[in-house]
């Protein structure tokens, strides 16, 4: 009786463990086989995240890796209007810690907006505060800030970002979509307290860097030189241009007025304006480079053949032309050194419009260079069915057609490369990590001949007759050879219409040495005041400072020797006696072995500090050691049995025998030095004028 | 004392009696020399069958063959979670780790930034001018030296050297 008992109560047990147990698992079946994907649903909308990633622009470096543009993180405030309590004493809060007016925060917060900015981009202090006042509704999110760390330098050449990062000008608007990633939505799993534990993939699109064919240094020379100029002469504006002439590369492109872009929009608008490529302008004689190019390669003119130049009077289709110096009978050569306007007339009607017309179509002028920088103006160059009678003497003399100052440097590189029209260009690569990106740049491997290379050599030569016995004195160069041009553009009064007698664009076009040129430079000067204010006085003098600093720094070798002149360069130190006696300085003895000299040298810079001042010479390499022969005479082939000879790079112009050489029989080289040739007949000695 | 083979598990009904002598001998090892007593034992009943049961060895072998597989199985089965939850917990420690990398990475980007502001030339130079009283040299501010030899060789590269990268 009792085991009946006993065995009905555990039936009951079990009959109640059995019904529980049956409603649970059908319950978790019924979860799981029937409201699975609206449970999977709420779980990954309560876990998941969705993150905002700014767009990062990549960096702009110099050609040696040098950042000149760079972009870093910071924050910016926002609101979520419907959050926020008491709208009041926020905005109270945040006008104090921002130094935004209250009512703009007030308007921001009272918004209907789901998502206001309050203040983008804040600095490290600001966002601390924000954080500090821990208030509901206000939030901070990550953008990215960009920076260029050495201000104004190549500012024109980077442009500028706006707000969104987004280019503006410059290389940071040519190559805004490579330069600039896109902005990306990552979603990341988060626990119950909001931790990530899965941080989710993020595209691979980021910023590309750019490489530029600029140099930092020549740069900061070339800015440093024309601001020197500028404040010299009081002009308003002004230009440089240093390129390589054997590739078209730019390594300095300077304009004044400057601007900083990291406050772009402080600035005025003509301060952000890039002269060298937007700036039209009447190159004058500079443009006589042209005119002569074109007779030369044509065959129409000789170096020593004689022009009368009608004692600095001419008049071409009723126009009286004169010229700056009554000048008689001049060679080819001397009207170039000399500048005379009538000499380039008469070459010019020589020429005649159609072939000169053809000549500076090819040298560029009339359209793009297609650098890659925006905003560049074709410049102006009327077409020939549109020249007048008059059109071909004011062509000449680089008047009635108007040039950018790259144009100008494009064309001058030329005539220093051999006859080769490079297109010139900033950028270098871009690279994304160690991935060379292709991007579309200016086409660099195309050069177009433009004149052949002895018209190019002897160009260079009469180039160079204008630096040294021309009007281009003050651009000789201490320790190389250089050839170039001056020009004085008189620019048009919008008064009267006419060109002004005061107003005028200096300019200096040259490059160095003339053999085997390193660096062509282009000096510009907009209305430099004070008088005499031509491109011989204001525009000759800084091409010869940036010359000299940058031929160095390249490690171009000298190829004329340099004075045998030593002087002695003192530190001057903050010391109450500045008269310290040149007696008491410790020469540094070159002489000592390499160790001994070394730690001499730390020894004598360790006593420099504040007691005695040093004496420093910097020790330099000489020009070079082998004598270039005398070729005059001789052929081809024993030129060039001769050049290899000596380790010399021989570069043979024309046909015939030897008759003229650069460098000069005598000069001292160094090994490689290129010596270009020129053959033909002797030249005629009769002189008849023309 | 243990039971001799004459007092094995005797069944129920039989009582078992030894004599003295016999127990003696038992006792005592057989050479005993005090007179004998005569003494009774029962023997206690036990029947312990309901107790312990006594299990057919081939069913045991199944259950222990059961029990194994059950165990490997909640064996694997608690390895699955723990490495599961493990895995959530490296992924926090992941992301943290990958947090710090962006930090550092950002501290890295505003170190360069200012690197790169403190190399600005211009500034270079005005401190150069102005703070420390440099001057620049001019161009023919130099010596030439003709027909370089060993030591003015290691003075030229003394001042290429000096040229900042």
């Amino acid at each position: 009786m009792e085991q009946e008992k006993v065995h009905v109560r555990l039936l009951t047990v079990a009959g109640v463990a059995l019904f529980w147990m049956a409603a649970i698992f059908g319950r978790v079946a019924y979860l799981q086989l029937f409201r699975h994907s609206e449970y999977l649903a709420r779980a990954a909308k309560q876990q998941r995240k969705r993150i905002d990633i700014a767009p990062k622009r990549g960096v702009i470096y110099d050609r040696n890796l040098r950042p000149l543009a760079m972009s870093i993180p910071v924050q910016s405030a926002f609101a979520v209007p419907s959050e926020v309590k008491d709208v009041g004493m926020a905005t109270r809060l945040l006008a104090g810690v921002l130094g935004i007016p209250a009512e703009e925060i007030r308007q921001e917060l009272e918004s209907e907006n789901t998502f206001v900015w309050i203040k983008r981009k804040l600095a490290p202090d600001k966002v601390e505060a924000i954080q500090s006042l821990n208030l509901k509704g206000i939030y901070l999110q990550e953008e990215n800030q960009r920076y260029y760390p050495k201000r104004d330098m190549a500012a024109h050449v980077l442009g500028f970002v706006n707000i969104d990062e987004k280019g503006m000008g410059g290389i940071e608007e040519r190559y805004d979509d490579l330069i600039r990633s896109k902005a990306e939505k990552v979603v990341v799993m988060t626990d119950g307290r909001q931790r990530w534990y899965d941080g989710g993939e993020t595209l691979h699109d980021r910023g590309a860097n750019a490489v530029l064919t600029l140099d930092e240094r020549i740069q900061y020379i070339a800015e440093r030189e024309l601001a020197a100029a500028i404040e010299k002469t009081h002009a308003p504006a002004g230009s440089v241009i240093v390129q390589d002439p054997n590739s078209g590369a730019i390594l300095a492109m300077a304009n004044w007025p400057r601007f900083n872009p990291n406050a772009a929009t402080n600035s005025p608008d003509e301060a952000r304006m890039n002269r060298a490529i937007s700036a039209i302008y009447e190159p004058g004689s500079t443009f006589k480079l042209i005119t002569l190019a074109a007779a030369f390669d044509q065959g129409l003119i000789r170096a020593d053949e004689v022009f009368d130049c009608e004692n600095g009077a001419v008049t071409v289709a009723g126009h009286l032309i004169h010229d700056h110096k009554r000048y008689g009978m001049l060679t080819v050569a001397d009207i170039l050194a000399n500048s005379s306007d009538v000499g380039a007339i008469k070459i010019a009607l020589r020429l005649g419009s159609p072939k000169f017309f053809d000549y500076i179509k090819g040298f560029g002028f009339g359209t793009p260079t297609g650098v890659d920088l925006p905003g560049e103006s074709r410049g102006l160059l009327h077409r020939l069915d549109h020249w007048g009678s008059y059109s071909i003497a004011s062509v000449s003399m680089g008047q009635e057609v108007g040039v950018t100052p790259l144009q100008i440097v494009t064309a001058v590189s030329a005539i220093a490369n051999g006859g080769l029209l490079y297109k010139p260009y900033l950028v270098q690569k871009m690279m994304r990590g160690n991935q060379v990106l292709a991007f579309e740049g200016p086409e660099t491997d195309e050069a177009k001949r433009v004149v052949r290379p002895e018209t190019a050599a002897t160009l260079r030569r009469l180039m160079e007759g204008v630096i040294l016995h021309g009007t281009g004195k003050a651009a000789r160069l201490d320790g190389w050879t250089a050839a170039g041009k001056t020009g004085t553009a008189q620019k048009i009064d919008p008064a009267t219409g006419r060109y002004s007698p005061k107003n005028v664009i200096a300019s200096f076009a040259g490059f160095a040495p003339v053999n085997n040129p390193a660096v062509t430079v282009l000096v510009t000067v907009d209305s430099p005041g004070g008088f005499p204010h031509d491109g011989a006085t204001v525009a000759a003098p800084v091409f010869k400072k940036i010359a000299e600093q940058v031929l160095p720094y390249l490690d171009v070798a000298r190829d004329v020797p340099l004075s045998p002149q030593l002087m002695q360069t003192a530190y001057s130190t903050k010391m109450e006696n500045d008269e310290a006696p040149l007696d008491d300085l410790a020469p540094i003895d070159f002489s000592a072995p390499l160790e001994d000299t070394k730690e001499s040298v730390k020894a004598n810079s360790t006593q420099t500090t504040l007691q005695k001042l040093p004496e420093v010479m910097m020790a330099v390499d000489e020009g070079g050691d082998i004598a270039v022969p005398d070729f005059t005479g001789k052929t081809m082939r024993e030129v060039a049995d001769g050049c290899l000879k000596l380790g010399l790079n021989p570069v043979l112009v024309g046909s015939n025998l030897a008759i003229q050489q650069v460098p000069a029989a005598g000069a001292k080289v160094r090994r490689g030095t290129k010596v270009t040739v020129e053959f033909g007949m002797q030249p005629a000695r009769s002189g008849k004028a023309h | 004392m243990p039971l001799s083979a004459n007092t094995a598990r005797v069944p129920s009904e039989k009582v078992a009696v030894m004599t003295t002598r016999s127990l003696r001998r038992e006792v005592m090892g057989g050479n005993c020399k005090k007179p004998a007593t005569a003494e009774f034992y029962t023997v206690k009943r036990i029947d312990n069958s309901r107790l312990v049961r006594h299990m057919e060895p081939a069913k045991m072998r199944n259950l222990l063959r059961t029990a194994a597989l059950g165990g490997v199985i909640a064996v694997f089965f608690m390895l699955y979670v723990y490495q599961h939850f493990r895995c959530i917990d490296m992924s926090f420690q992941l992301e943290d780790l990958k947090g710090k990398q962006v930090q550092a990475a950002e501290l890295n980007g505003k170190l360069k930034l200012e690197i790169a502001t403190l190399r600005d030339p211009h500034r270079i130079d005005v401190i150069a001018q102005h703070e420390l009283g440099f001057k620049r040299p001019e161009a023919n501010q130099v010596r030439e030296y003709v027909n370089l030899d060993g030591a003015e060789v290691a003075a030229l590269e003394y001042t290429r050297l000096n040229r900042a990268p």
